[in-house]
């Protein structure tokens, strides 16, 4: 029971991960190879303030998110100014520095090693001890993540973006500062992500550089593109996809490190299908193909 | 062989003045060597309509892009409504100043309908700031920008298309379309860039009668890139003719119509 409970709440996490992302690649059209470099950035930041620091919980959280909004909003004024291939580029380069960092500042982050005895969330006198609990408050925060998300998607501001996704020029034409928009979004994606890294580390009570990744930026912007970009329930059906059905390998009895590669190849393996065959994703609507948009 | 001058030649010119909302002061724009604007000096009068006239490759839209600032100038001012805009003002800006514009290439957001394609274009929308779109009274707010969509949607004349997709619309409906999101931008001058252009003839007097409404109900100011000269003489004030990023002829209609460089440099 504790392990199904374990994978819904991954799959939560990772759902606040994906509609934050959606947000950006989705509704915006920028791709972005850096999510997992945010999602590190709050799941450090919580668990150097828990283990080193009597600070509530919180500190590590609003630390990530604000860490996360700087670093945003660098990125987006060196690379919101290049064409759309250049900027996926330019995050591709911040993910491999972050990463770098959660990997060799040691003094900090204790290294490959990782971080251990991260402490669970103390919410005014209640502590999130079991599994059941870590569930009801990671549930309540990925719904509100959603319910952000969404009402900034169908207000004025979401086709302010999906405008500029279309045509940014004549988007410019229309009065609007694309660029403030574009930044705003990046950073909001951001700052989410990295609460999704802050939940993660008070759930797991352990991390160590090897899950904020490439690897796992490339993963998270799968199950956007599989789940459907744009749509509203896309990403979560992605994550719930991409998270539970590799579980089922667990059942096969293969050996962990022929899983674990089996694995990645089923990651990329669904990428390719979906782009080819239903690049629109599982429910979306909008394509990354340029002649169903055109 | 061609007779340019190297100043604007103007044939004649209305004695009576009105105010001028548009002027460019020796304007240059260069690509790789190539002079595609050429020390244009031009007064838009408000609450005219004007048409730029020319061979392909005479500079037109690319004026067109430097006044609207897609495009830096090399040399030269460009100032609209007393406001000195070539100094590093950024194409949104220069829209929110009160200049809008259609692009030649029809550009639209096509995934959107008739209706949200107008909302887009609205200016000082609460909504469209992140704090708006999230505590803001969404309901209100979208009522009042629908209301007005339909309000410009009904003026130019496509209103029952409203909950249609753009890429769905005609083509003369998209064209119309691109219009309505200029007047819904509040914008007083408006550059329209081929308006007429691969449109059916009854669409084509539509959109000409638009302009003409628009000038003499709304006191827009409209300066049009046309090569229909059919439509050039129907609704322009006045034309301005360009060849090789210069104005080679500036004034009446008829006027431009006779003279002898405009007939060898486009219309023969």
């Amino acid at each position: 029971m504790d392990y199904l409970l374990h994978l819904l709440i991954l799959t939560f996490i990772f759902s606040i991960l994906t509609v934050s992302l959606n947000l950006l690649v989705g509704h915006t059209g920028l791709f972005t190879i850096a999510h997992a470099a945010f999602f590190g950035l709050g799941a450090y930041s919580s668990a150097i303030v828990g283990t080193k620091s009597n600070a509530p919980f919180y500190i590590g959280f609003v630390l990530g998110i604000v860490l996360s909004i700087v670093f945003s909003y660098i990125i987006s004024l060196a690379t919101l100014r290049l064409h759309e291939d250049y900027f996926a580029i330019a995050t591709f380069g911040f993910q491999m520095i972050l990463f770098a960092v959660f990997q060799n500042w040691i003094a900090m982050t204790n290294g490959p090693i990782g971080i251990a005895g991260v402490p669970k969330p103390n919410i005014m006198g209640w502590v999130v001890q079991s599994h059941f609990e870590s569930l009801v408050f990671i549930g309540v925060c990925t719904i509100a993540c959603w319910i952000f998300i969404n009402r900034l998607a169908v207000s004025a501001f979401g086709q302010v973006l999906r405008a500029i996704r279309e045509d940014e020029i004549y988007t410019q034409a229309l009065g609007k500062n694309c660029f403030r928009y574009k930044s705003s979004a990046s950073a909001i994606s951001g700052a989410m992500a990295s609460l999704a890294g802050s939940l993660y580390a008070h759930h797991m009570t352990y991390i160590n550089p090897a899950r904020f990744s490439v690897t796992d930026s490339i993963l998270i912007l799968s199950m956007v593109i599989i789940g459907g970009a744009g749509s509203r329930l896309g990403p979560i059906v992605g994550a719930i996809i991409l998270v539970t059905l590799p579980e089922a390998l667990r059942f096969l009895g293969l050996p962990s490190n022929v899983a674990a590669n089996l694995r990645q190849i089923l990651y990329g393996s669904a990428l390719i299908v979906c782009i080819i065959w239903r690049p629109q994703g599982l429910i979306g609507k909008f394509s990354f193909r340029k002649d169903e948009n055109s | 062989m061609k007779n340019k001058d190297q100043n604007n030649i103007k044939l004649s010119r209305s004695t009576k003045k009105r105010k001028i909302i548009l002027e460019t002061k020796c304007l240059h724009k260069h690509f790789d060597g190539t002079k595609a604007v050429n020390g244009v000096s031009l007064a838009i009068e408000e609450g005219s309509i004007v048409s730029l006239i020319g061979p392909n490759g005479a500079g037109k839209t690319t004026l067109f892009n430097v006044v609207t600032g897609f495009l830096s100038a090399d040399a030269g001012k460009v100032v609209f409504d007393g406001i000195h805009m070539i100094s590093k003002m950024a194409p949104y800006n220069i829209a929110r100043l009160g200049i809008g514009r259609t692009f030649q290439d029809l550009r639209l957001i096509r995934r959107l309908t008739a209706m949200e394609n107008v909302c887009l274009a609205l200016p000082n929308q609460k909504g469209d700031k992140v704090i708006g779109a999230l505590f803001g009274r969404r309901n209100r707010e979208e009522k009042r920008r629908r209301a007005e969509a339909m309000n410009w949607l009904g003026y130019i004349g496509i209103g029952e298309e409203a909950n249609t997709l753009a890429e769905e619309l005609s083509y003369g409906q998209q064209k119309l379309l691109t219009v309505a999101c200029c007047l819904a931008l509040g914008s007083r001058l408006l550059l329209l860039d081929e308006p007429v252009a691969g449109v059916n003839p009854a669409l084509a007097e539509k959109i000409l009668e638009l302009l003409l409404r628009l000038r003499n109900e709304e006191a827009k100011t409209i300066l049009v890139v046309e090569h229909n000269m059919d439509a050039v003489m129907k609704v322009s004030d006045r034309v301005v003719a360009m060849d090789e990023g210069q104005i080679i002829a500036d004034g009446k209609p008829k006027q431009i119509l006779e003279s002898a460089a405009v007939i060898e440099a486009y219309l023969e």
